[in-house]
């Protein structure tokens, strides 16, 4: 467990304990409402997770890095930006990945492309987000995320 | 039953490839949830406190403090705050997903809950400093402040698009959500005088009506008074 989740944990649990001291129904009444929400997602969330397990399956990370690395630039870019649109890597898979490819001077555009929208643009979360803020809301968000990742990424070849 | 696999054909989907792959690519189906061992993992570690966290918010912050802090009104101090708060959170982004709900419905403007969504998903703390070690402080630098500018410009553009009304959405966890067994009612209407602002009566059946706020005592009443046991939460 990384800092930031254990912190999450500790704030959980004093949050929790300072609610039981002010108002003991109260908090039995939210911890019960928590259950609830839990019961309504665990289904989605068991799909999304198990969806990213075939997908890395049948695309593994390293075939994307393949990919990248022989394709003209315009190509890579959009490619690459699209790939991470499925795919949900955990950071820890997916910055020495990144890192192998500028290293390789694969070209940078496609590689931040890839980071950006790999992590902001989720197709696998596209129906659980629809579920829990409607269709326009979750189109908009990933369409306009998508278009940044590629404007940030052309931003980032020219900069550096 | 049609309407329950409308609203679970995605999980069905994924079932599916699951079974199909079983059967005639075993190997692949094998690696497949190996790989989904991690994300369970990571699931696990952060789902319970995200939903206590989410209802003990929704119990204790009302309304008014999250206008002022998150609504539309609260400007760059709003803005500033849905930076930080997605950044130091912990978890893959449908984590945020039940928190941003609930701060919408609490008043937070559709903006900053896409601030709040967009840096928990690409500016986390401890995805910065893994990015450091594998790409460099140059380049990480770089892409933090382009990503920040991107997210500023696109919730703004999100704002104007999509209307508060458009999250308003069939939320299946939204606190004293009832059921209605429509077959069993016998259009007594009872509810309805009961608690009229969530329940109406159409063609001697009753409906339930969009609430926000959701009365649990009432709402409980309602629910013991019915004759045959239609409604149940």
């Amino acid at each position: 467990m990384d800092i930031f989740t254990l912190a999450m944990w500790i704030i959980t649990i004093i949050f929790v304990i300072i609610s039981l001291i002010k108002d003991k129904q109260k908090t039995f009444k939210s911890l019960k409402i928590a259950l609830k929400m839990g019961k309504a997602m665990v289904l989605s969330i068991f799909s999304i997770i198990f969806l990213i397990g075939l997908v890395l399956a049948i695309i593994p990370p390293a075939n994307i890095a393949t990919f990248i690395e022989g394709q003209n630039p315009i190509i890579a870019t959009l490619g690459s930006a699209f790939l991470g649109t499925i795919t949900l890597i955990p950071a820890f898979i997916a910055f020495p990945l990144v890192g192998t490819l500028v290293d390789a001077s694969v070209n940078i555009v496609a590689a931040v492309a890839f980071l950006t929208t790999l992590t902001m643009v989720g197709i696998v979360t596209f129906p659980l987000e629809k579920k829990e803020f409607g269709l326009k809301f979750a189109i908009t968000r990933n369409v306009l995320s998508f278009i940044f990742a590629i404007l940030i990424a052309i931003s980032m070849g020219v900069i550096l | 039953m049609i309407k329950k696999i409308k609203n679970n054909l995605f999980i069905i989907l994924v079932a599916l490839s699951y079974i199909f792959l079983f059967i005639f690519k075993t190997p692949l189906a094998i690696t497949s949830i190996k790989n989904s061992g991690y994300y369970l993992k990571e699931m696990l570690m952060i789902m319970p406190i995200i939903f206590v966290l989410t209802a003990l918010l929704d119990t204790w912050i009302n309304k008014e403090t999250i206008i002022k802090y998150l609504g539309k009104e609260a400007k760059a101090k709003g803005v500033i705050l849905a930076f930080v708060l997605g950044s130091v959170s912990a978890g893959p982004i449908y984590a945020a997903f039940p928190i941003c709900v609930l701060l919408h419905k609490k008043g937070a403007s559709v903006k900053n809950i896409i601030i709040i969504l967009s840096s928990w998903a690409v500016i986390k703390v401890p995805m910065l400093i893994n990015e450091v070690k594998f790409l460099g402080l140059n380049f990480m630098l770089v892409r933090w402040v382009l990503t920040i500018i991107a997210i500023l410009i696109f919730s703004y553009i999100g704002g104007k698009i999509i209307k508060d009304k458009d999250l308003s959405v069939d939320k299946a966890y939204e606190e004293g959500r009832v059921n209605l067994n429509i077959r069993a009612c016998i259009g007594c209407g009872i509810c309805s005088k009961t608690y009229p602002e969530l329940f109406d009566m159409e063609n001697q059946k009753a409906v339930i009506k969009e609430l926000n706020d959701v009365d649990q005592e009432r709402l409980d009443d309602a629910i013991k008074k019915c004759p045959v046991n239609a409604l149940n939460k």
